[in-house]
């Protein structure tokens, strides 16, 4: 059932972040900029089907996990320049990385889940960069990591928490029907109460 | 640790990025192409449809916000608008005078002959690394690769992939795009680059030219990328040093590139490929 699901939730995610999301950043990032001193304007942003596929390949099978990876990076790589696959590929590495040391690193709770989200967000930048760079573009890298890394991590780390606790609460669901009970989207608990 | 070590999950990887490498390469030779289409297809209208929605609530939110700025703006605008209404009068003048040498020349502008067909932005690129958009015409609507797009404030950028129901645009702020121009007043040659910040930088202007701050910066049409004279920004600073071979200045397009809501694509510019003289001078 989650296998169908991922194409509609990654789907809903992937039109979000090419819409709603940036508008959204770009309003918060004026509101910040007139209520303090600094002048915010990043073109960073979260990654929703990123984290989307991390957090539900953190708790499912491998196959399960590449599944999400595949369908989120064909989405991504839709509504962006590179070739389809290019993104799928990268998630697929992601998504390999995190099921392997994820049944050892849970006990780290949401420590474990913010250097995941971390490490992903470089990677798949880089892996972007490197693929652009492929295509015939090139960027000015210092820059790239001060006006689009940096941010991107920022949002990405506030953005894993709920994004978790709502996968997991979906994945609870999916699993039989068990009563959800409101403090299992404490993050603490769940992450720690791993078998 | 679980790794790839274990046969099974060192062949679910294995067997996982051969299919993405197989989509790349289909992708990249165009075998995708007609599939892309209809996949994309449920995706850009659910993009565009939060797109529109958002816009609409982000122009609320920025009215809310602005309304004290905007009873002082609205001071400044009553004051230039008396100024202009003079140079309105001299301008009309003029126009009329260059109605009347036009037809004794013959000459027509060249923008005035080209065909503009309006497309809805849908989709703005999301990986932050590349600016481009993506707009709801494709080769259906007769889009092709290469086409220039503008808005009626100035150029936005130029077509860079198509499919049957939508296209990408690479924005005239992407640090890849580079857009030969001239400035208005002085006729000085130039090239408009696109900065990591957003920015738009007008280089490789002599240092004999005079650039000053408010000069309007216009396509020049050299390169046959992009037809000439259609509006790129205005000079906002200027950054001379004697020890440099060019000058360099900022430059501000005349709209929002994050809020973009409808583009027109100019369909009956086709650009021209100079790469044949470049490779008979190589022989």
């Amino acid at each position: 059932m989650g296998r169908y699901l991922s194409i509609a939730i990654l789907g809903l995610a992937a039109a979000l972040s090419a819409s709603f999301v940036p508008q959204f950043i770009a309003f918060i990032e004026a509101l910040l900029s007139s209520i303090t001193p600094f002048h915010i304007n990043t073109r960073g942003q979260p990654s929703l089907v990123m984290l989307l596929v991390i957090c539900w390949s953190i708790r499912s099978s491998l196959g399960d996990g590449f599944i999400w990876a595949l369908v989120g990076g064909i989405m991504l790589d839709l509504m962006s320049i590179l070739p389809i696959g290019a993104s799928s590929a990268a998630l697929v590495l992601i998504v390999f990385v995190v099921n392997s040391v994820a049944r050892q690193l849970l006990r780290l709770r949401f420590l474990f889940l913010l250097a995941v989200t971390a490490f992903a967000t470089v990677f798949i930048a880089a892996f972007t960069i490197f693929a652009l760079f492929l295509l015939g573009n090139t960027y000015d890298i210092p820059s790239l990591i001060r006006l689009v890394l940096l941010p991107t991590m920022i949002y990405n780390l506030i953005a894993v928490l709920p994004v978790y606790a709502s996968v997991r609460l979906l994945q609870r669901r999916l699993e039989g029907g068990l009563q959800v009970a409101p403090h299992s989207l404490s993050l603490g608990t769940e992450i720690g109460s791993h078998e | 640790m679980r790794s790839l070590r274990q046969p099974g999950r060192a062949l679910a990887l294995a067997l996982a990025l051969s299919v993405c490498g197989f989509l790349v390469l289909f992708s990249l030779i165009g075998a995708l192409t007609p599939v892309e289409g209809v996949v994309a297809a449920p995706l850009n209208g659910l993009s565009g449809l939060f797109n529109r929605v958002s816009l609409s609530l982000n122009a609320t939110f920025e009215e809310l916000n602005s309304l004290g700025q905007l009873r002082e703006r609205i001071a400044v605008l009553e004051e230039q608008l008396a100024r202009r209404q003079v140079e309105s009068i001299e301008l009309r003048e003029a126009a009329s005078d260059y109605v009347r040498l036009k037809s004794m020349l013959a000459y027509t502008s060249p923008l005035e002959d080209q065909d503009f067909l309006p497309a809805d932005v849908i989709a703005i690129e999301q990986t932050g690394i590349a600016r481009n958009i993506i707009i709801n015409r494709g080769t259906r609507d007769g889009i092709a690769v290469g086409m220039p797009v503008t808005t009626e404030l100035g150029l936005v950028g130029r077509i860079v992939l198509v499919s049957a129901n939508a296209a990408q645009v690479q924005l005239i702020n992407d640090e890849n795009s580079a857009v030969s121009s001239r400035l208005q007043t002085t006729r000085a040659h130039g090239s408009i680059i696109g900065q990591a910040s957003g920015v738009l930088r007008l280089t490789m202007v002599d240092l004999d030219e005079v650039i000053t701050q408010g000069d309007l910066v216009i396509t020049s049409g050299l390169g046959g990328n992009f037809p000439p004279d259609i509006v790129v920004g205005q000079v906002t600073s200027v950054r001379q040093f004697e020890f440099e071979l060019f000058q360099e200045a900022e430059v501000r397009s005349l709209f929002d590139f994050d809020t973009l809501e409808l583009v027109l694509v100019i369909t009956s510019f086709e650009p021209i490929d100079l790469t044949v003289f470049e490779r008979t001078g190589e022989n």
